[in-house]
């Protein structure tokens, strides 16, 4: 298993390698695409001219395109995205600071979205045509159609404004100082409104495709065997049928997660959550170009990295998908 | 990747949903279109009435600087489903295009095609969408172009399956033999055989396309001087404990039209659109 899993690693990023240098010649073709000179975009609106000079030359703007890019994308290569023009510190150095309570609030939803999500199609898929059925398709249609920002507001004033039952926003009580226990269930509450807010969407969307794909599995030939020797309705859902639709569920979700991404930035906007996604809208207010753009890639890159996690979880999940 | 293209949802609704589709999305489209015969109210128009809940003066209440919501909500649709048609075309008609050179040439250029798709896929699209318009300006020509040219991979890929099944038929064979130019077998033989696709495609797109936009606006990216639906919940925002109908009704008016839209793609695929 193990040498399976370091080749099947091995042969994804190899793969991988020509999207990432996509992602980081977008990038820099943006930047040049900007109007006006990029050194500006990257120092800021009104640099010192030792530091304009400073730029230039750390940047090889004084050197040909292709001089430029190759060095552009030997830094990025390296995990130097830059100096964030507002904090005056290397722009890795300020997204790895916010990327824990990113990850927390893009990990809880996502766990919880995968279980509700499919739960619900499987459910589904079992009743096909059933009025249950038509209602789960008909819901996670609207999940699927209503940005999630808006759900946030939504769940902010219901939940928070006129019944009070969680806080507004943020991602601790601003005055009480709580350790222990009380500081993880203060972390908690603040969290019930943004991970739903983020989950609604992957829920409807893992629904769906986890109940196209086990209707896909439950009219299969080894099902019919399967109830044929009796086996329980149970074990044939989950154990026959499910092992096959969970690939659907695993690809999706790969898929989906620069989706993910950008939804945890309107939904840290809605909730005043201090993460990666109130990181890059600041960004954007600041007209923090290299903290803009150094945002940009680490996000892309961990999207690249995690479809290659799905896909490779998909190739240990079913062993058909290993020959390719 | 192409089995999860194959399985993709299959859900059945009965063409009561898309009649549905068409009204709800109709019904906006309807309000945004007839805006200046449904109220005298300028969307960007003052007043010293801020704030004020939903009443007979103002249908859907006032904003911080009084400005009327009923009018903004209006107008927005305008700006919001202006994008929407517009970049949902461009990333339709890119799209297509890719999909039908990719399918029916083959070989290297199918394989170069479509290494530039999944690319694309992989791409967070609005991520990509956000920094893009920070750095070129932010206009509603801009919004357009970016959230076509970031929206193509789906269309290219739906279409691009469905030409390889058309290739091998013998009316393809037949249009070559009577000496038809490859570009004439796209147009008059391939496009017409997938128009069907095309068409929920369309559908499909333009309900996305509104939303990416939305999202655009509500970070403060759209056009400042065309309020669109993203924008007005941008601003309810910063009132959601004092002025609930800020967010909500905008939020309805965008809800019920990609909604409206989605129904519609929906159906006319007969629930096999993604």
């Amino acid at each position: 298993m193990t040498g399976l899993i370091l080749r099947l690693l091995l042969k994804r990023l190899v793969g991988t390698v020509p999207l990432v240098f996509a992602v980081v010649a977008l990038t820099f073709f943006v930047i040049r695409l900007a109007p006006g000179d990029p050194a500006f975009i990257l120092a800021g609106e009104a640099p010192t001219p030792e530091f304009l000079a400073q730029v230039r030359a750390e940047n090889g703007l004084d050197k040909p395109v292709w001089v430029q890019f190759m060095t552009f994308l030997g830094r990025a290569a390296t995990g130097d995205f830059g100096k964030s023009i507002f904090a005056g510190r290397p722009v890795f150095e300020v997204i790895l600071e916010r990327l824990p309570a990113t990850a927390l609030l893009a990990g809880v939803a996502m766990v919880i979205a995968s279980v509700v999500g499919v739960l619900l199609g499987v459910s589904a898929a079992k009743r096909a045509g059933s009025t249950q059925d038509a209602a789960i398709s008909v819901l996670s249609l609207l999940g699927t159609s209503v940005p999630s920002f808006w759900i946030g507001q939504v769940l902010i004033l219901v939940f928070a404004v006129w019944l009070g039952w969680f806080p507004v926003s943020g991602m601790v009580a601003a005055r009480a100082r709580y350790t222990g226990f009380n500081h993880v269930w203060d972390v908690a509450v603040h969290m019930v409104l943004p991970v739903t807010t983020l989950a609604v969407y992957l829920v409807t969307l893992i629904a769906r495709f986890t109940r196209t794909a086990m209707i896909e599995a439950l009219s299969q030939d080894f099902i019919l065997v399967a109830r044929a020797k009796g086996v329980g309705s149970r074990t044939i859902l989950w154990h026959h049928a499910f092992r096959n639709a969970v690939v659907t569920t695993v690809t999706v979700i790969g898929l989906e997660f620069g989706a993910v991404l950008a939804g945890t930035v309107v939904v840290e906007i809605v909730f005043g959550w201090p993460g990666l996604g109130r990181l890059f809208y600041d960004a954007i207010y600041r007209r923090d170009f290299p903290l803009l753009t150094g945002s940009f890639m680490f996000s892309a890159l961990v999207v690249i990295a995690v479809n290659t996690l799905s896909e490779i979880i998909c190739a240990m999940l079913d062993p058909r998908l290993r020959r390719t | 990747m192409s089995a999860t293209v194959a399985v993709l949802s299959r859900i059945r609704l009965p063409s009561a949903a898309m009649t549905f589709g068409v009204l709800l999305t109709g019904v906006v489209a309807l309000g945004a279109v007839l805006a200046p015969w449904l109220t005298n109210a300028d969307p960007l128009g003052l007043g010293t009435d801020i704030l004020s809940a939903p009443s007979a003066a103002h249908p859907m209440g006032t904003d911080d600087l009084g400005r009327d919501l009923f009018a903004r909500v209006l107008y927005g649709g305008r700006v919001s489903l202006g994008v929407g048609l517009f970049s949902g075309l461009l990333s339709v008609v890119f799209g297509t295009g890719i999909g039908l050179i990719a399918g029916f040439a083959g070989g290297m250029s199918d394989e170069v095609l479509m290494r530039v798709t999944e690319m694309f896929q992989v791409m967070p699209k609005l991520l990509a969408a956000v920094v893009v318009v920070s750095l070129v300006g932010s206009s509603l020509t801009n919004e357009v172009l970016v959230i076509g040219l970031l929206s193509w991979p789906a269309t290219a890929r739906v279409i691009r399956s469905r030409v390889q099944v058309l290739r091998g038929q013998d009316f393809i064979a037949a249009a070559r033999m009577g000496g038809a130019s490859p570009l004439r077998i796209l147009w008059r033989n391939l496009l017409p055989n997938v128009s069907a696709f095309v068409l929920v495609s369309t559908s499909l797109q333009i309900a996305s396309a509104i939303v990416s936009e939305s999202f655009l606006s509500f970070l403060g990216l759209g056009d400042p001087g065309h309020p669109s639906w993203g924008l007005l919940l941008q601003q309810g925002q910063l009132f959601l404990e004092q002025a609930w109908w800020l967010t909500t009704l905008p939020g309805v008016a965008l809800a019920m039209t990609v909604l409206g839209m989605n129904l519609l793609g929906d159906g006319l695929s007969g629930g096999r659109a993604r």
